[in-house]
């Protein structure tokens, strides 16, 4: 499983060279709410903040926030 | 928000370098179009230790009752601004040390069901929106019985000229006071503080008309009071370097009218931890209204170099607590959203379970694991 942080930095390299261009009037799906990275803001909070009080772990979507006496 | 009913067309022009979220909270560069308002409550349940794990037989552990209100409003032309509060009520025992009886297996000595907590974070962010991009200013103070914290942080994207790319960047600091409530169990402290600062760069990219990728990077830098004030013997460094790498990808079926998400990360830290976690959930529309959305997760991490279930008084640092030690861990779940004009509910519920034989790294396993259970329901409305 250590190997899967060298493949995601290959396939950062082959994403970023292989994507065909798509024009804006093209974006209409990746527009959707189902799309997005985070579409429920609210549920998200929580959860993460669950796993980061549950785990030795944290963070990686973003800079990390403040804190609380959870962990 | 209902999720069909803009004109696709006109989205796509309107939003067309658009979207590109830099992560959780940011969506796209033009400012919300609507004030939105939500409510929700959730509660987590942590599963009764086991007897054969604890001494003085099986016992209940933490929950917490959570309620949520965020507000997300467009303000001028091109600014906005969120606000998102959080109650929170905690209640319940934790693993207090682990001992040994000659000739048996460790067990967790509970803290008695002596914890009493409610916490309320107040957090607001202002984005102003430009050209080919977005940048926030974020500030959040949450404060509970033993503890308080602040924080700032700031966030930018920008998009390249054709809308394909999307590079952001992330800053924080966080000014942390621990105050440990005194009387159930003797403390590590009576008073101490912690900083913590953070940066995250990442690169979102369009791959096709149904696909984006992203891929971001982050360092953690933490100091002062590490040591869980509560956990006896406890003794942890005073400093802790932390590194992520991340990606993320997602794919919308049209045949299915579904879009898969799937996400991982690696976690590395100077306290000897890795961890490698995945994320995959499949968003099912059902009509122009309904999804259903069933996820899964995996969770592996390796001990920390000071990790060992009984204390050894010789070592400088030590922790017997189950959160640095090797486990695995797989969580499931369902989240359901309906629209009803300008409302929209949602229901989620997810069931988190551990064992030290689920991970892929080798160490002892603690007999503090916890299961867990989290339910949620939420109110959203948009004013249009």
């Amino acid at each position: 499983m250590i190997t899967l942080k060298y493949l995601t930095g290959l396939l950062f390299v082959v994403v970023l060279c292989g994507c065909e261009t798509v024009q804006p009037w093209e974006r209409g799906i990746l527009a959707k709410e189902e799309m997005q990275w985070q579409p429920n803001v609210m549920e998200a909070q929580f959860r993460y903040q669950v796993y980061a009080s549950k785990e030795a772990s944290s963070g990686g979507t973003g800079a990390a926030g403040g804190g609380c006496g959870c962990n | 928000m209902a999720r069909d009913d803009r004109n696709p067309t006109l989205l796509a022009l309107t939003s067309s370098a658009l979207l590109l979220p830099i992560y959780q909270g940011a969506s796209a560069d033009a400012p919300p179009e609507f004030t939105e308002v939500g409510v929700r409550y959730s509660r987590y349940k942590e599963d009764d230790i086991l007897g054969r794990n604890a001494f003085g037989g099986g016992s209940e552990r933490y929950k917490i009752d959570v309620a949520q209100f965020r507000m997300l409003a467009p303000v001028a032309d091109d600014w906005s601004f969120a606000l998102d509060v959080a109650w929170e009520d905690m209640s319940g025992a934790s693993p207090w040390f682990v001992g040994e009886v000659a000739g048996q297996s460790p067990k967790v000595i509970m803290s008695g069901a002596s914890i009493e907590d409610t916490r309320t974070e107040v957090s607001g962010t202002t984005r102003y929106y430009y050209d080919r991009g977005n940048a926030g200013l974020n500030l959040t103070y949450s404060d509970e019985d033993d503890y308080e914290s602040k924080a700032i942080a700031l966030d930018g994207s920008l998009n390249s000229e054709d809308g394909m790319t999307t590079y952001s960047a992330a800053i924080s600091t966080a000014d942390d006071h621990i105050d440990p409530t005194q009387g159930s169990v003797p403390t590590n402290t009576l008073s101490a503080t912690k900083d913590v600062s953070s940066a995250w760069v990442g690169v979102t990219r369009i791959v096709s008309q149904r696909a984006l990728v992203r891929f971001g990077v982050s360092y953690t830098y933490r100091e002062g009071f590490l040591t869980d004030p509560y956990k006896f013997k406890d003794r942890r460094p005073d400093e802790r370097k932390e590194w992520t790498l991340g990606t993320g990808y997602r794919h919308f079926f049209e045949e299915q009218n579904a879009a898969l998400h799937i996400d991982y990360r690696y976690f590395s830290d100077d306290w000897d931890i890795e961890s490698h976690t995945v994320d995959v959930a499949w968003y099912q529309n059902f009509g122009q209204d309904t999804v259903v959305t069933p996820f899964i997760r995996y969770y592996t991490q390796s001990e920390a170099e000071f990790f060992s279930n009984l204390a050894d008084e010789e070592a400088r640092y030590f922790a017997d607590d189950y959160r640095l030690s090797a486990f695995g861990a797989f969580s499931y779940g369902v989240r359901l959203s309906h629209d009803l004009g300008n409302w929209s509910v949602n229901l989620d519920a997810e069931r988190y379970r551990t064992d030290g034989s689920w991970g892929v790294y080798n160490g002892e396993v603690s007999p503090g694991l916890v299961d867990f259970w989290r339910y949620g329901v939420g109110l959203n409305y948009v004013f249009r």
